[in-house]
């Protein structure tokens, strides 16, 4: 495969190369469900037939269709609905990817059940309901106090036990583990809702945008180095093993060690092991991360947001974590009497995120001239064009949908406007579920046992001190140095 | 690759002294690394976030 980012595949789901990539069809895909969900601005309300969740004692009352005016369809109806709409969507997008059509619909129908139990699961009262109050709604003395998003860790630790004790299990689903793909359509959707949130409060928007250039001068230059200098100095590994391995712990995980893997022409192996290890260790950072957050940042939110897209390698692992922490927090916070804007700390994750994401090009191309033409001259030799072929076109998406929003929410008259919030709402709810999806499919790539088996222990040892020796405390000074005081507006 | 092979590489690989290429590289990224973060912090206290 010569596009590394174009299609930066997660472990285990590698095919010939396709018609069309995962990060264009994402682009494709969010878009459309985007400009669906405008449908409501001109009084046509064509996506509020997909099931949302509510925090449940008695499950009939778990779900419901997301807009009143589906309400007809029941909870029931809205899943079977939304789980037709997603399976005839992503088995089109299937048979583009030239994948086994028969097999992805079989497979995404499990990989769908199993996903949105979870969900439903992290919905059940005892799991989600935060506030006394809320408890005292459901009858309830006790809870987790996980949210409603708690459901997210539900599905990745349902995926962590299909994986690694129900392994045939897995392989029977790979067809649709696809979690770069879903993670991708998330982030082109989140980029309205993120533009309905900064609608609002468009300067501080702005200034928390501007700090997010800090990230990208952080994981370039700043873990990379160090990173490659452990990896290459005090666990002797050679060039080609390290360069990717810098690259996933310290820009992107999965992305970035594919692109630079590729640019400095190491074999495909190399990417491949790095991207399985990338998957476990961001796996383990989702499961503690957030509750870190919630105890300790959980009065600087968006130091807590930042820290997380830093700290946490992969866009599926790091914008969902962001997901948690932000519900983590908005429900401490509540809890003390403090009402934030939701969507203000998984804002800054996101951004953090993809200002790093953007330059995984330019920096593989930097690191594939020097490889080369100065450690290994080779005819082959690294290309300006590369950069715009490793560039994540989902960006395009996200930046396209996140414009869109914002000149509809700013730009229009106030009866369009007002219903702008309602109806990227509606988009949103796709967002979560493909967040749901996202998650059940990282845990099913987390195989631990394969992996150890595999003899990965020396570059776990170089991932596991840089990560947590190194990449989240600086990480977190950072995100300290430039997000602590900076709260998000106050519900109104 | 097979999977023994991999772990025997990883076991075994010769040993890649640091080029001088490789030292300016790290030098550079942490050199150009620190210098922008100063100045962004700088930017960050005379700009602060605006509400």
């Amino acid at each position: 495969m010569s596009v590394a980012t174009e299609s930066a595949r997660w472990p285990g789901t590698a095919q010939p190369e396709p018609r069309i990539t995962e990060d264009w069809l994402s682009v494709w895909i969010g878009l459309a469900i985007f400009v669906l969900a405008l449908g409501m601005l001109g009084g046509v309300d064509l996506l509020g037939w997909v099931v949302s969740t509510s925090v449940w004692i008695d499950p009939s009352l778990a779900l419901g269709s997301v807009s009143r005016a589906y309400a007809q369809l029941g909870g029931a109806g809205a899943l079977v609905v939304t789980y037709v709409a997603l399976l005839a969507v992503l088995t089109a997008a299937a048979a583009a990817l030239d994948l086994d059509v028969k097999r992805f619909a079989v497979a995404f129908t499990a990989v769908f059940a199993l996903a949105y139990a979870s969900w439903i699961i992290g919905s059940y009262a005892y799991v989600a309901a935060v506030t006394p109050a809320e408890q005292q709604k459901f009858g309830i003395g006790w809870s987790l106090k996980l949210t409603n998003e708690g459901g997210y860790v539900v599905a990745l630790l349902a995926g962590l036990i299909i994986a690694n004790f129900f392994p045939r299990l897995a392989e029977w689903l790979k067809e649709a583990i696809r979690p770069e793909l879903y993670i991708k359509i998330a982030i082109v959707i989140l980029g309205a809702f993120l533009a309905v949130t900064a609608a609002g409060r468009l300067t501080l928007a702005t200034s928390l945008l501007l700090r997010g250039v800090a990230a990208i001068v952080e994981a370039y230059l700043i873990y990379w180095a160090v990173v490659y200098y452990i990896a290459r100095k005090w666990f002797g590994f050679n060039r080609e093993w390290a360069a990717p391995l810098a690259s996933g712990i310290s820009i992107c995980g999965v992305s970035a060690a594919i692109a630079v893997g590729g640019a400095i022409r190491a074999r495909p192996i190399v990417p491949v092991m790095v991207s399985s290890l990338v998957v476990i260790f961001a796996v383990v950072e989702v499961l503690i991360l957030p509750f870190l957050a919630q105890t300790f940042l959980w009065q600087e939110p968006l130091v807590a947001g930042a820290w997380i897209g830093l700290a946490v390698k992969t866009d599926g692992a790091a914008v969902a974590g962001g997901g948690i922490t932000e519900s983590l927090i908005l429900a401490k916070s509540a809890a003390e009497g403090i009402h934030y804007q939701p969507g203000w700390i998984l804002g800054v994750t996101a951004t953090v995120k993809i200002f790093i994401d953007i330059f995984i090009g330019i920096w593989a191309f930097v690191l594939g001239y020097i490889w080369t033409n100065h450690i290994n001259p080779s005819p082959n030799k690294a290309r300006v064009s590369e950069i715009w072929q490793r560039f994540p076109k989902f960006i395009i998406g996200f930046v396209l949908t996140f414009v869109g929003g914002l000149a509809l929410a700013l730009g229009t008259p106030t009866q369009i406007s007002s219903k702008v919030p309602a109806a990227i709402g509606e988009a949103n709810t796709f967002r979560v579920i493909f967040f749901i999806l996202t998650f059940f499919s990282i845990g099913i790539l987390s195989n631990f046992k394969k992996l150890w088996q595999e003899g990965v222990g020396k570059l776990a040892a170089v991932y596991l001190l840089s990560l947590f020796g190194f990449v989240i405390w600086v990480g977190l000074a950072i995100s300290w140095l430039f997000f602590s005081g900076v709260k998000p507006p106050l519900a109104s | 690759m097979s999977e023994p092979d991999l772990r025997e590489e990883l076991k075994n690989a010769p040993a890649e002294p640091l080029l001088p290429i490789e030292k300016k590289l790290i030098g550079w990224s942490l050199g150009i690394g620190v210098v922008l973060l100063v100045v962004l912090l700088l930017v960050n206290h005379y700009f602060p976030v605006t509400l």
